[in-house]
């Protein structure tokens, strides 16, 4: 049983950041109709920029924010040079699906480019210490991982509840014409979406970055867990990523304990979970489902 | 005024005769003006080109977007180098072989993608392409895990019976890599010409029909799921045979040759050289080849990233300003050629019947 708590609190941990990459991922589907297959790699390189302000002495939480300034940055800066010039997503699905891999090899490569391809140490942002709860390790990197998360969720849910930009970027969401036609900012609006999205990311990479070590491939795995997550989830669905990182923690936390093969192949059930949930219940747990018309 | 357009298309069939065959002697001769090294890459150039054109077939006629077809290369790779290491079958049943699992495989992965399709088939080939490696290295007895597995073949060596790696023995007066370079190039120009005669015949008519317009094409009375699958199972096996060229060309196989990225190049060839273009495909191999195997060895160690740098920046600005690739290019330039022409003969003559 303390075995079983074990795990499950370690998934819960994993989840929380894959859940948070996962937010980013749906914050960029929802106004754009788009599946964002750079963002990992966003994620990575504003990592890196946290990593140099921090060795430069900057203390690390304050790192993490300059870092997410400049993954703002330049997730505005991709999508204003690289996804605006696109138009609808789901007119030209190659189109996209080609420009946001185009970005990832950009981005990958760049991130090689500026900070060498050895993996670099990284700390952990709560530290190393651990608390010991019924015979069950808590390490304080998870506890903070589920706190940070939390904050998140509640930032966003204020942004989007509370302040006219979150009132706006909704109504580009539900409907981008109709916004514009009302005096919206639809691509100012989107731009936004794509650097909050960014700076979301950075805070996953700062999570993900201590356990793996800083390199270029960082976050290819946590990326199709995100997925995973927004799929279980709903696309379209904050509460869904949040859902569903929770569950694809877990689950590829406690699965391995008991079916070994999986151990060295975390991969497998999330993959598996992307193929069901697409085949059976495309809009996922919570997401809105989509009529086709004809 | 009607033998003058005639006269245009004679010399256009004239000129598109000239450079076949220019390309053909290029092709031809160019084993014989490198040294070794330089024709086992234009191998590999090779093997990616045919597996690009099974990717074409897919994506670029029938609009099924695969970001998964590192891993049907893979497939085709460890097929052969199984069936040859482990099996004893020579090359040639082995490669053919791969064809026939990757085909099955296909159809498997065309199943699903009947109901998923789009961004989403994306998604889910992209974590085929990223979970592939990790699998490989599930079964080291069969694969050789991460280490790889070297292709060998028992041989009399020094009087004994020995697993040796395979090797292109020398044969009809060429060395043993221009012997393979020359059966590499055959085995090239027969998928790039099944693949020209699929898309030309009735089936390459559907394929294109479903990409347009699915429910058109549906109600046209095309079987849109026999054809989707099939053109599944088609793509895999060209991957599938291109996996096999990058087997026997290297000797040896690895998870880290197959990891999403190779996916990745697989569709900067194909859209760099011009999607739902037969020969587009190979001109993007042809281009990505030279940049990693030409241009980015002669940068300093420093600066290599580069590669994937330009090569990104580059998918991008085609995508936004000429999604036909180098091929669309092409033709766009060929089209404004002609009509300066029209129009400068039509100002010789009288009124704009001389358009025709």
């Amino acid at each position: 049983m303390n075995n079983f708590l074990q795990v499950l609190v370690v998934g819960i941990g994993d989840g929380a950041v894959y859940a948070m990459l996962g937010l980013g991922l749906v914050v960029i589907y929802r106004s754009t109709g788009l599946l964002n297959f750079a963002q990992g790699e966003l994620a990575m390189f504003s990592t890196f920029i946290t990593w140099t302000i921090w060795e430069v002495g900057v203390p690390l939480p304050l790192a993490v924010l300059g870092g997410m300034v400049g993954g703002f940055l330049v997730g505005a800066l991709l999508h204003q040079v690289a996804v605006r010039p696109l138009g609808d997503p789901h007119l030209r699905p190659l189109a996209t699906v080609i420009v946001t891999i185009g970005l990832f090899l950009a981005v990958n490569g760049a991130a090689q480019l500026i900070w060498g391809t050895l993996d670099k140490d990284f700390p952990k942002l709560f530290g190393e210490g651990q608390i010991t709860l019924g015979g069950v390790a808590i390490a304080w990197q998870k506890i903070g991982a589920v706190l940070v998360l939390a904050l998140m969720v509640l930032g966003f849910w204020f942004l989007f509840q509370r302040t006219k930009i979150g009132l706006a970027m909704r109504a580009v969401a539900s409907n981008s014409e109709s916004s514009a036609l009302v005096g919206v900012p639809v691509p100012r609006l989107l731009m936004l979406g794509w650097g909050l999205a960014a700076a979301v990311g950075t805070v996953a990479g700062v999570f993900t970055a201590p356990g793996l070590g800083l390199g270029s491939n960082l976050m290819q795995l946590t990326l199709i867990f995100g997925f995973a997550a927004i799929t279980l989830g709903g696309f379209d669905s904050p509460l869904g990523a949040v859902v569903g990182g929770m569950v694809v923690g877990i689950m590829t936390s406690v699965l391995p304990q008991y079916l070994p093969i999986f151990s060295k192949m975390r991969l497998a059930p999330a993959f598996l979970l992307i193929l069901l949930v697409l085949l059976f219940r495309p809009q996922g747990l919570f997401g809105r489902k989509q009529v086709e018309r004809v | 005024m009607s033998t003058s357009a005639h006269d245009r298309t004679a010399r256009e069939r004239w000129v598109r005769g000239g450079i076949w065959l220019a390309v053909a002697v290029v092709l031809l001769v160019l084993p014989t003006q490198f040294p070794e090294f330089r024709v086992e890459q234009f191998c590999s150039w090779m093997a990616l080109a045919v597996a690009a054109c099974g990717l074409n077939v897919l994506t670029g006629y029938n609009g099924q977007i695969s970001v998964g077809h590192g891993a049907l290369y893979g497939v085709g790779a460890y097929t052969t180098a199984i069936l040859i290491t482990k099996a004893g079958w020579p090359m040639l049943a082995a490669a053919v072989a791969a064809a026939v699992v990757c085909f099955v495989v296909g159809v498997v992965i065309g199943l699903p993608a009947l109901r998923i399709k789009g961004l989403y088939l994306a998604l889910v080939t992209l974590a085929v392409a990223t979970l592939f490696p990790l699998v490989i290295e599930q079964f080291p007895g069969l694969t050789g895990g991460s280490n790889g597995l070297a292709i060998t073949s028992p041989r009399l060596y020094r009087g004994v019976v020995r697993d040796k790696p395979i090797v292109f023995e020398p044969a009809f007066g060429l060395a043993g890599d221009q012997w393979k370079y020359y059966l590499f190039l055959a085995a090239t120009v027969v998928c790039f010409l099944l693949a020209r005669n699929l898309v030309h015949s009735r089936m390459g008519r559907s394929l294109v029909a479903i990409r347009d317009n699915e429910t058109a094409a549906e109600v046209s009375g095309v079987p849109v799921a026999t054809v989707k699958i099939l053109t599944f199972g088609i793509s895999s096996a060209l991957a599938g045979v291109g996996g096999a060229i990058f087997a026997l060309n290297n000797a040896r196989v690895n998870p880290s040759s197959f990891t999403i990225v190779v996916s990745i190049y697989l569709l900067v060839a194909v859209v760099t050289g011009g999607a739902a273009s037969i020969v587009g495909p190979a001109i993007g191999a042809v281009l990505f080849g030279v940049f990693t195997d030409v241009v980015s060895p002669s940068l300093p160690a420093r600066y290599q990233p580069a590669t994937p740098v330009i090569l990104g920046v580059l998918l991008i600005v085609l995508m936004l300003t000429a999604p036909g690739g180098i091929v669309g290019i092409a033709q766009s330039l060929r089209t404004r050629a002609t009509a300066r022409r029209l129009r400068s003969s039509s100002e010789g003559t009288t009124g704009p019947a001389t358009a025709a």
